[in-house]
C-alpha cells in the first residue's frame, strides 16, 4: 500500500454517533428487539453436579405446566443437534466434541442438560424447578494440579488423560546458551480464573421465513459469518438459507467470540418447530457458561549475564481449559498465545517453551480481552523485576538493556513474528518521566514506608498482538479462523455513502470510525457516511471483531475499498468533464480538477450517471453502479505496543492496595480516532484493575462454582478508576494500511503485570514475593504474615 | 431472572399493612426499596407468594426528632438520610456509615428499615443501630413492642419479627454533646458490600477521660456483634496507646467469622482487630464535635 499522506479526518476526535442512542438507552439489544409473534421461549436446566452421570430425566410434570410446549433432554435432540467441535489443525492436539445438551454425563456445573420451551419467559422459568434429573455423582478435577495428579479422574475417557493439548519449541543450542548465563533465576507465577462479564450477557433469536425455507438469527455475538458458517454446516443447511444479524452489542471482550450451544439450538428448533425461537441469558448464567479466561500457571527460568541481560529463558505454561473445547478457538488459544507472546519486547534469542492445555470439570476456557498476553508479561516482568533485585540493578535500567532497541527495527523475534515498528524504549522512557520514577526512586526510603503504608513503583512494557492475518492463525492451528475481513463501499444515487463492514460492534465505535475513514477516503461529510455491520446478509464475509483487529484489518478494508470507489468515480468524472482521471482529486463532496479546483462534479453528478439516471453515457466499457468490494488479509500480525508505570500504597495491617498515580504510554500506530483510543485504553485498563485486585471466578475442590453472581464476583466500576495519565506515540506500522495497529487489548496486558510488580515493589523489603493475581486485601495480609513467620522462623 | 408468581397488594395505609399482614403473614413478604428483596426473588431464593408493597403508606416516610430520639419511619430512604441535616446533626456515626451502604442508587430505594429487616450480616445498618443501642417499634394488628439490636437480629438473614408483623419505625438516640463516633470498613472494592467493619461511639468527660464506650462489628458472624471485651478494656483502662492495642487483641478474639470467596475467617477476625485500634485512635485523637 503505497504511503498515504493526505490525512483530513482520520487523526481527529470526532465525537461517537453511537452515544447518543447507546447513552440514552435507546440501543436495541438482543432483548429489545420486537418478538415475532408464536415466539417460542427457551430456559435451561443447568447441571448442578460437575462430574455426573445422568441416570434418568423425569420431565412429565414440567410438560404437565400450562404455557409449556415442550421439554427435551439430549436424548429427544441427539438426532438433529450432534456435538460439535472446532476445527483445530496444530500437532499435539487432540479433539474431543462438546455436546449441545448433554447426554448420559455431565462435565461441569451449569452445563445444558435438559430445555425447556415455553409460551413465555416465566412458564419456562418455572418448568426448571418439575424437571427432576437423576444423577449419580463422579469424582471431580477442578484444578490443573488436580486434573494432571497420576490417576485423576479422567474428563473425556476417550483421551486416557486430560492434557488435550500439548506443545514444545526450542531454539538450536538452546542448552548451550542457557548454561552459558551467569546467574539463573525461577519464578511460578499465576492467574486467577475471570471472565470478560459484559454489561449484556449472551442471548439469541432465530426466526424462520414464514415462506422461504430461511432463518434469521439474532444474536449477540462479535463472529456473525463465523457463527453462520458453524451453524449451517452443523445442521446441514445451505449457507444462504442462514442469516445471522447481530442487534446492538452490549459488550464482547472476547466472551462472545465462541459458538456456544444454545446458538446452534434455537436455529434447530426453530427448523423443527417452525416457529421463532428466543433465549435471554441471565447473569447467573452468564457466570456459569460463558467461557472462563485465565488460570494460567507459568513457570519461568531466566539465565542472565551480571549486566542483567538476558541468555536464554524457558518458560513451562498449563492453563485449565474446562471441561469441552469451544469454537473457533479450542484450548490450544491461551496456551499458544502465552508461550508465543512472552518474549514480548525484550531480545530473547534463546527461548524454549513447553505448553499444556489441562482439562478440567469447570466451564469451558476461552478468549478474553488479552489473550495470554497479561500472563505472559506478569511473569516475563515480574522476571524483570527480579533480576534487578537479584543484581542490584534498578528494575527500569534492567528493561533498558534487554528491549529491542529503535535501531534493530524491523525485527523477528524469536518465535518468528515480525515487528515491523515499534517504540519500545521511548515508551519506558516516557512513561518512566510522567510518573516521576527517578525522584521517587531517590525517595523512597529503604523500608519503603510512608506514613504507615509501603510504597512501591510498577512497570510492564507490553507488545500487543493485532490485527492478526490468515498466516497468524495458522500457525496455530485455526483452521476455521479467516483471519482478513472486509468491506463495501457504495456512493449511493443521492451521492451519499454506505459503507458495509464484515465486522460486528460491541461498543467498540465501528460507527464513527469506519464513516470517518471512509469520508476521509471519499472526501464527503461525515454526516454524509452510513456504517452497516453485523449482518451476513448485507455485508461481505469476513472474521469478525476480537483480538484488536477491527481498526487495523476492517478499516484497513474501508480504506482500500474506499480507494477502489475512488478509482472509479474519477474515471466516469474524467469522462464527464472531460479530462485525465488522474488529473482529479476528491474533497468537499465533490471530484474536481485539481489545478482548477472549479472545474468539477458533485458526487451526486458523477452517481447519477453511474445509475443511469441521465442522458449522459459512462466510459467505454465502464459497468454501472458505484460500489466496490475489498477483502484485506492483513499480515500475520501487526504488533502495538506501550508501558504502564503505577505507583501503589499497600497497607500492611488491612492488605489494601490504593492506586496512587498510574501512567499509560501506549503505540497503536496511525490513530483514526484519539478519543476513541483513549476510551479503550481506559476500559481496558480498569479492567486490568480488576483482573490484578479483585477478580477470580472460584471452583471448590470438586468443582462447584461459587460466586456466579456479581455480589460475588466483582467486577471494578468507574468509582474503582482511577486517574490514568496518557501518552501518546505514534508509530505508524509499515506493514499494515495506513500504519494502523490495534488498541484494545493493551491497557488490560500492561495493567496486571504493573499493579502486580507494584505491590512486589512495595513488599520487597519484608521479603514478599508477588508471583499470583488477584491481590485481595486478605491475600496481601496472608502474604505478609507468611514472609513474617518465615523470617522469624529462620532467625 | 424471573420471579415466581405472586399475589401483589399495595395498602395505603400502616393500619391497611398490619391488617393484611395479619390475613397473609405466613406466606407474605413486606416489600419497602426492593434493593434486597427483588434481586433474592428475582434468582428465586425467595419465593414469597404475597408481596404487601409498603410504598404507598406515606406516614411512615419521616425522619423527625421526638425528645432524645431520633424516629425513622418504615419508609425513610437511606438516601433521605444521608442527605438529611438532622441525621448530620444528631447522628454522626449514622450519617458516617450511610456512603458505605450500597451504591447512590440502592440508597435512593432502598430504606433504613428494610436494611436492618435484612439482617444481613454484611450490612452497615445492623451494626451502626448496635453501637447506637437504637430500639426496633414492630408493628401488627395486634398491637407494638419495642426490642433492642440483641434481641432484634437473629442471625445472618433472620430478624425476631413475626409473621404478622413489621418494623415500623427504628429509633435512634441522639448523641451526647461532645460524642465521637468512627464508622471503618474494608471491601475487596471500593464500594458496595465490605469484608468486616466498624462502627464506634466514645463520650469523654470534662477531663477528657473515656466515659462510655461502643463498639459493634459487622462481617464478625452470623449478626452484627457488640464487642463487649473491648468496651470493657477501654472503659476499665482509658485510652491509652496499650489500651487500644489490647482492646483490639480483644475484638480480634471475641469474634467468629466465617469464611466465605471474599476473605478467610482469620482475615476477617484480624481485620476487626485492626480496625477497632483505629477506631478507637482516631475518636480518642478527634476533639468535640
Ligand atoms: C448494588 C447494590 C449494592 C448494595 N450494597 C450494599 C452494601 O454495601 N451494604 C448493605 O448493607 N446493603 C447493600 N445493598 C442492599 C441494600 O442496602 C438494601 O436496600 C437493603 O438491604 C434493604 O432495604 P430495602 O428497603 O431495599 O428492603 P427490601 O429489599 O424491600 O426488603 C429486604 C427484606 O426486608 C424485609 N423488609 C423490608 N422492609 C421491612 C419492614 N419495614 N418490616 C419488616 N420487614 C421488612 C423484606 O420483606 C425483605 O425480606 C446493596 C444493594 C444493591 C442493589
Amino acid at each position: 500500500m503505497r504511503e498515504i499522506e493526505d490525512f483530513t479526518l482520520i487523526g481527529k476526535t470526532i465525537l461517537r454517533r453511537e452515544d447518543s442512542y447507546l447513552l440514552r438507552g435507546k440501543a436495541q439489544f438482543l432483548d429489545d428487539l420486537p418478538e415475532p409473534r408464536g415466539l417460542i421461549h427457551l430456559a435451561f436446566v443447568l447441571s448442578p453436579h460437575a462430574s455426573a452421570e445422568i441416570l434418568a430425566i423425569d420431565t412429565a410434570a414440567a410438560r404437565a405446566l400450562p404455557g409449556v410446549i415442550d421439554v427435551l433432554t439430549g436424548e429427544d435432540l441427539a438426532a438433529d443437534v450432534p456435538p460439535y467441535a472446532p476445527v483445530i489443525e496444530l500437532a499435539g492436539y487432540r479433539g474431543v466434541a462438546r455436546p449441545v445438551v448433554a447426554r448420559g454425563r455431565v462435565r461441569h456445573v451449569g452445563e445444558y442438560v435438559a430445555v425447556i420451551l415455553a409460551e413465555s419467559p416465566y412458564a419456562a422459568q418455572d418448568a426448571l424447578d418439575l424437571v427432576g434429573v437423576e444423577y449419580e455423582p463422579l469424582p471431580a478435577v477442578a484444578t490443573i494440579a488436580d486434573g494432571l495428579a497420576p490417576g485423576a479422574p479422567v474428563v473425556h475417557e476417550a483421551l486416557g488423560d486430560n492434557v488435550i493439548f500439548r506443545t514444545r519449541f526450542a531454539t538450536e543450542g538452546f542448552e548451550a546458551r542457557f548454561a552459558a548465563g551467569e546467574v539463573v533465576l525461577e519464578e511460578e507465577f499465576s492467574l486467577g480464573r475471570v471472565t470478560g462479564v459484559m454489561i449484556e450477557p449472551r442471548g439469541c433469536m432465530a426466526w424462520p421465513d414464514p415462506i422461504a425455507t430461511g432463518i434469521t438469527l439474532w444474536t449477540s455475538t462479535q463472529i456473525p459469518h463465523i457463527v453462520r458458517t458453524a451453524i449451517a454446516e452443523h445442521l446441514g443447511m445451505a449457507e444462504a438459507n442462514l442469516r445471522v444479524v447481530t442487534p446492538a452489542v452490549g459488550g464482547g471482550f472476547g466472551t462472545k467470540c465462541h459458538l456456544y450451544p444454545d446458538e446452534i439450538l434455537v436455529v434447530a428448533l426453530a427448523r423443527r418447530y417452525g416457529r421463532a425461537v428466543k433465549w435471554v441469558q441471565d447473569r447467573r448464567e452468564d457466570l456459569l457458561t460463558n467461557v472462563h479466561a485465565r488460570e494460567h500457571v507459568l513457570r519461568l527460568r531466566v539465565a542472565v549475564g551480571r549486566d542483567g541481560v538476558i541468555a536464554a529463558a524457558d518458560l513451562d505454561v498449563r492453563t485449565n481449559c474446562g471441561a469441552y473445547p469451544n469454537h473457533p478457538f479450542s484450548p490450544t488459544l491461551e496456551a499458544t498465545a502465552a508461550v508465543r507472546m512472552m518474549p514480548g519486547p525484550y531480545r530473547i534469542r534463546a527461548y524454549r517453551y513447553e505448553a499444556a492445555s489441562v482439562l478440567t470439570h469447570t466451564a469451558p476456557t476461552g478468549a478474553y480481552r488479552g489473550t495470554g498476553q497479561p500472563s505472559a508479561f506478569l511473569a516475563i516482568e515480574g522476571m524483570m523485576d527480579r533480576i534487578g533485585r537479584r543484581l542490584g540493578l534498578d528494575p527500569a535500567e534492567v528493561r533498558r538493556r534487554n528491549v529491542v532497541r529503535p535501531e534493530d527495527f524491523p525485527y523477528v523475534n524469536v518465535v518468528g513474528v515480525r515487528y515491523d515498528t515499534g517504540s519500545y524504549l521511548p515508551s519506558l522512557e516516557r512513561g518512566l518521566e510522567m510518573i516521576g520514577y527517578d525522584a521517587f526512586r531517590r525517595a523512597q526510603p529503604a523500608d519503603r514506608l510512608v506514613d504507615g503504608r509501603y510504597r512501591g513503583i510498577g512497570i510492564c512494557n507490553y507488545t500487543e498482538v493485532s490485527g492478526t492475518g490468515a498466516p497468524g492463525w495458522r500457525v496455530r492451528g485455526f483452521a476455521r479462523m479467516p483471519g482478513f475481513d472486509s468491506s463495501r463501499v457504495v456512493v449511493e444515487p443521492d451521492g451519499r455513502v454506505a459503507v458495509y463492514v464484515s465486522q460486528a460492534d460491541a461498543g467498540q465505535g465501528h460507527f464513527t470510525t469506519f464513516a470517518q475513514i471512509a469520508a476521509d477516503r471519499l472526501g464527503v461529510a461525515w454526516e454524509d457516511v452510513t456504517v452497516i455491520e453485523g449482518d451476513t446478509a448485507k455485508t461481505p464475509y469476513g472474521t469478525g471483531t476480537f483480538a484488536s483487529r477491527g481498526s487495523v484489518v476492517g478499516g484497513g478494508s474501508v480504506i482500500r475499498g474506499s480507494a477502489k470507489v475512488g478509482e472509479k468515480i474519477r474515471r466516469i468524472a474524467g469522462y464527464m468533464l472531460g479530462c485525465e482521471p488522474s488529473r482529479l482529486a476528491l474533497g468537499g463532496g465533490r471530484v474536481f480538477d485539481r489545478d482548477d479546483p472549479g472545474r468539477g462534479l458533485t458526487l451526486r453528478e458523477v452517481a447519477e450517471t453511474a445509475y443511469s439516471m441521465n442522458n449522459l453515457p459512462l466510459p467505454q466499457g465502464e459497468e454501472h453502479g458505484l460500489e466496490a468490494t475489498d477483502y484485506y488479509d492483513p499480515p500475520m500480525v501487526t504488533m502495538a505496543n506501550g508501558t504502564h508505570v503505577v505507583e501503589v500504597a499497600v497497607d500492611p495491617d488491612d492488605g489494601r492496595v490504593e492506586i496512587l498515580r498510574y501512567a499509560v504510554v501506549h503505540d497503536c500506530g496511525r490513530v483514526i480516532n484519539p478519543k476513541i483510543v483513549a476510551g479503550q485504553v481506559h476500559g481496558a485498563t480498569v479492567q486490568g484493575i480488576g483482573e490484578a485486585l479483585m477478580e477470580e471466578i472460584v471452583y471448590d475442590g470438586g468443582g462447584q462454582h461459587l460466586n456466579a453472581s456479581l455480589l460475588d464476583y466483582l467486577i471494578p466500576t468507574a468509582m474503582d478508576a482511577p486517574d490514568l495519565a496518557l501518552g501518546h506515540i505514534e508509530t505508524p506500522s509499515i506493514d499494515t494500511v495506513a500504519g494502523i495497529k490495534g488498541a484494545a487489548e493493551g491497557g488490560l496486558t500492561g495493567a496486571v503485570p504493573a499493579i502486580a510488580n507494584a505491590v512486589g515493589d512495595a513488599l520487597a523489603g519484608l521479603g514478599v514475593s508477588i508471583t499470583r493475581v488477584p491481590l485481595r486485601p486478605s491475600t496481601i495480609v496472608g502474604l505478609i504474615a507468611a514472609a513474617r513467620a518465615a523470617r522469624a522462623g529462620a532467625a | 431472572m424471573k420471579p415466581a408468581a405472586f399475589a401483589y397488594h399495595r395498602p395505603a395505609s400502616l393500619e391497611e399493612a398490619l391488617s393484611l399482614l395479619a390475613v397473609h403473614g405466613a406466606e407474605a413478604r413486606v416489600l419497602s426499596g426492593g434493593q434486597s428483596l427483588v434481586p433474592l426473588m428475582n434468582m428465586r431464593i425467595l419465593s414469597p407468594a404475597v408481596l404487601i408493597d409498603i410504598n404507598r403508606c406515606r406516614e411512615l416516610a419521616y425522619i423527625r426528632r421526638e425528645g432524645g430520639m431520633i424516629a425513622c419511619g418504615a419508609l425513610a430512604r437511606q438516601g433521605e438520610a444521608e442527605a438529611s441535616g438532622l441525621v448530620a446533626a444528631t447522628l454522626p456515626l449514622l450519617a458516617s456509615a450511610l456512603p458505605h451502604v450500597g451504591v447512590r442508587a440502592s440508597r435512593n430505594f432502598g430504606t433504613l428499615c428494610g436494611s436492618l429487616a435484612h439482617a444481613d450480616p454484611l450490612a452497615e445498618l445492623p451494626s451502626v443501630a448496635a453501637a447506637l443501642e437504637a430500639r426496633f417499634v414492630i408493628a401488627s394488628a395486634r398491637g407494638r413492642r419495642e426490642v433492642g439490636a440483641e434481641a432484634f437480629f437473629v442471625s445472618a438473614l433472620t430478624n425476631c419479627i413475626e409473621p404478622d408483623e413489621m418494623l415500623a419505625e427504628v429509633r435512634f438516640p441522639v448523641a451526647a454533646a461532645g460524642a465521637r463516633t468512627a464508622f471503618l470498613e474494608v471491601a475487596n472494592r471500593g464500594h458496595g458490600f465490605a469484608v468486616a467493619g466498624v462502627a464506634a461511639t466514645l463520650e469523654v468527660d470534662a477531663a477528657g477521660r473515656c466515659a462510655g464506650v461502643r463498639l459493634a462489628a459487622m462481617g464478625a458472624g452470623d449478626t452484627t456483634v457488640r464487642l463487649a471485651a473491648a468496651e470493657a478494656l477501654i472503659e476499665d483502662e482509658g485510652l491509652s496507646a496499650a489500651a487500644i492495642a489490647a482492646a483490639g487483641e480483644a475484638a480480634r478474639a471475641a469474634v467468629e467469622p466465617t469464611a466465605d470467596v471474599h476473605a478467610s475467617a482469620e482475615y476477617r477476625a484480624g481485620l476487626i482487630g485492626v480496625l477497632v485500634g483505629r477506631a478507637l485512635r482516631a475518636m480518642a485523637a478527634a476533639g468535640p464535635r
